[in-house]
């Protein structure tokens, strides 16, 4: 049997397949895997939320979410956390006035993969 | 007449196939499945279907080390399978004296089920002192008749003028096995791995009785032992078994004709 | 295999015409314990694994069954106290007893089920290896995988079958197939069956294609209908490959231990208890090995006397006997 042979073969392609998937996985998690989700709070009415606070919640093997940390919005309503070590997050916001957003669960791929939210938190939901 | 005949079985095999592949889909659908899987009535199609059980899986269990652990095994079988029973295969070729007996031997073992020797398999590898270990699951596994009498019927096949030749030429017997016999027997070699592999990768009482630690267990156990401790609603248990079973589909729809040849070999001449 | 003796010297000699005859006939001698050394040494793994794991165990296990003994307690010679018990006391072995038989007895439905698929593929028909592939499909597979399966399928409210039969009007209530005593067992056979019917097909195919065509060109030929051609020709040939299958059904009352330890784990109420499943919980649940080996003993009895059964009833042809 020639190399050629053997190398296109399909005993020796599909695992090689598989196995360069799984490098290739390997590399994009670690390069993605920072743990830092970011985004950003807006009002209502579309403007930025400043001082906002927003609540990092990990979820545990018991399916319930734990409070892991906190921090608020700055002038242009974005925030940053940079520990997440959870595949499966909520976050919450309070917002300044005190009151509840819309909590959002996010599921990722793996376990503190980087975020960006794309569509912004509300807080005080309520159309008034 | 016989168009209809045609038509009629056609229709006859694709409701048998309908049949056979019920169950991979529904198991395939909950594990994409996004809502409660016990609400009834469940859908037919997954109303928004997504791919995170399957990250909770991973995070929920060690996977990657039942995976790693099946696959030593597995390994090992293999290799062991390899080497024994093409070295047994090649002996038996040979004429020397007992050899009605070792063979009446080889074929009296078949009648064995390995089930019924769990006990004192059990009471051997714990002599041996190869409990939770990868040896120890792989050691009853390592060589297998019908596998012995595939590679005796590939080398038989082979031209003895072709051994003759070789000796003349002044090769010794292992010679002869690795340069002109293993490479005449690829066919037989080929179904030895799939074989091996399949019994190995699927081989549930055994490792059940002999791993003690989750760190040894292999992919049965760990769907097992998932089934018996975690309570979800969530599809995450079927996407296991999704994970579970692709390796074994990928790797017989690859290698069907060599998986059949030797069931069939193994099960018609003995 | 030509290897003579004799004719090997020959062909030694030739090749080194020089060589006076004495020492020819000494570097033969030699060779030929150079050759039975290598004989003992390549057959020596493979005796060496299946003495400790087939040939010991066997042994051991009728020893073991006459015996008290646990992994603490020094061995007691017990006669016939385990069987005793077994037999008299044990309502549980009866169950399990009954039930092999029953999971044994349903594999000729199987069979039956294999035979028409086979009939069918076995032609000109156009796709014929697709569908080859997707029956035997589910053999190959991670038995314990195809428990979760069909416990899945089985389910209350998410499960397959239950939502098929109460969406066609044919039952109200669900059915909880695994959970009651009358419907576990003919589940899990039913699982199984669908696991091991494409082996059997295979089995058979192999059998069919094995059937010299002229046989069938000769009946055809004298005017003989298909139903004679079928009962005179392809059951008598296909024997051999009932017969296997008839072992493979046997043995498979021994390796339905993973499908039944994660459908039902014996139960409900020993409903589904094999006499695989009592042997491994006597064993490894209770610790109590000499009563598991007696049940052992007692198994690998019946599995014997079925065999031989099994060979008298295809025309007992015991040369077949060796293949399973």
């Amino acid at each position: 049997m020639s190399t050629r042979a053997i190398l296109t073969s399909r005993f020796f392609v599909v695992p090689a397949i598989a196995i360069a998937t799984l490098i290739a996985w390997n590399l994009y998690v670690a390069a993605h895997a920072h743990g830092e989700v970011s985004g950003k709070v807006v009002r209502a009415d579309g403007a930025p939320a400043r001082g906002a606070t927003v609540i990092l919640y990990e979820r545990n093997l018991t399916s319930h979410f734990l409070e892991k940390t906190r921090t608020t919005t700055d002038a242009a309503g974005e925030f940053r956390f940079k520990d997440n070590r959870s595949h499966q997050i909520r976050l919450d916001t309070i917002g300044p006035d005190g009151r509840q957003g819309q909590p959002r669960i996010l599921r990722l791929w793996f376990a503190a993969q980087d975020v960006d939210l794309r569509r912004p938190l509300v807080v005080s939901p309520s159309k008034n | 007449m016989r168009r209809r005949s045609h038509i009629l079985r056609h229709l006859v095999m694709a409701l048998v196939c309908a049949l056979m592949l019920i169950p991979f889909y529904w198991v395939a659908k909950t594990a994409v499945t996004n809502e409660n899987i016990y609400a009834y009535p469940p859908r037919i199609l997954p109303l928004k279907p997504h791919l995170y059980n399957f990250v909770d899986v991973w995070y929920l269990i060690p996977f990657a080390r039942y995976f790693a652990n099946s696959v030593i095994v597995s390994l090992i079988a293999v290799a062991g399978n390899i080497v024994f029973n093409a070295a047994a295969g090649y002996a038996l070729t040979k004429n020397f004296a007992g050899k009605r007996i070792v063979v009446l031997l080889f074929l009296s073992c078949m009648l064995i089920p390995f089930q019924a020797t769990i006990i004192p398999a059990y009471l051997v590898s714990a002599r041996l002192g190869v409990l939770n270990s990868y040896l120890g699951l792989a050691l009853p596994l390592l060589s297998t008749i019908v596998c012995i009498f595939v590679f005796k019927a590939a080398f038989e096949a082979i031209p003895a003028s072709l051994q003759q030749a070789a000796r003349i030429d002044g090769l010794g017997e292992l010679r002869i096995l690795f340069r002109i016999m293993l490479p005449l027997a690829k066919p037989a070699i080929a179904t030895n791995i799939i074989l091996s592999f399949i019994w190995s990768w699927n081989a549930f009482l055994w490792p059940l009785i002999i791993t003690r630690d989750v760190t040894m267990q292999t992919l049965p156990l760990g769907l097992a032992r998932f089934l018996a401790y975690v309570e979800d609603t969530t599809g995450a248990l079927y996407a296991f078994v999704c994970m579970v079973l692709l390796p074994g589909i990928i790797v017989f729809l690859m290698a069907q004709k060599e998986f059949i040849r030797g069931l069939t070999s193994g099960a018609t001449k003995g | 295999m030509n290897t003579a003796p004799p004719q090997r010297a020959g062909v030694a000699g030739s090749a080194d015409a020089v060589a006076p005859p004495v020492r020819a006939a000494d570097w033969y001698r030699r060779k030929r314990t150079r050759e039975a050394m290598l004989v003992a040494c390549f057959l020596l793994p493979s005796l060496m694994i299946f003495f400790l794991y087939r040939i010991l165990p066997l042994g051991w296990n009728v020893i073991l069954s006459f015996e008290y003994w646990s992994p603490l307690k020094a061995a007691r010679f017990a006669g016939l106290d385990n069987y005793a018990e077994m037999f008299l006391e044990d309502d549980v072995f009866w169950q399990a007893l009954t039930n092999t038989l029953i999971f044994i007895l349903a594999s000729p439905i199987a069979i039956l089920l294999a035979l028409a698929v086979a009939l069918a593929v076995n032609s000109d028909l156009k796709g014929a290896a697709i569908y080859r592939t997707i029956i035997f499909l589910s053999y190959p597979l991670m038995s314990v995988a195809v428990g979760i399966v069909w416990r899945w399928l089985y389910d209350e409210r998410g499960g397959f079958i239950n939502f098929v039969l109460r969406g066609t009007g044919l039952i109200k209530e669900p059915i909880p197939f695994l959970q009651s005593f009358g419907w576990a067992l003919p589940s899990v056979i039913l699982a199984d069956i669908w696991q091991v019917v494409g082996f059997y097909m295979i089995i058979l195919l192999t059998g069919l294609q094995s059937i010299p065509q002229h046989l069938y060109e000769a009946a055809r030929i004298d005017g003989a209908p298909a139903s004679a051609r079928f009962l005179r020709i392809t059951l008598p040939m296909l024997r051999p490959s009932l017969f296997i299958c008839a072992v493979i059904g046997i043995l498979n009352s021994f390796t339905a231990f993973d499908l039944v330890y994660v459908m039902t784990g014996g139960g409900p109420a020993h409903a589904t208890e094999l006499l695989v499943t009592h042997i491994y919980n006597m064993g490894f649940g209770e610790t109590r090995f000499d009563y598991a080996a007696a049940l052992t003993v007692v198994q690998f009895t019946l599995l014997v006397i079925l065999t031989f059964l099994a060979n008298r009833a295809v025309g007992g042809n015991a040369g077949s006997v060796e293949s399973a």
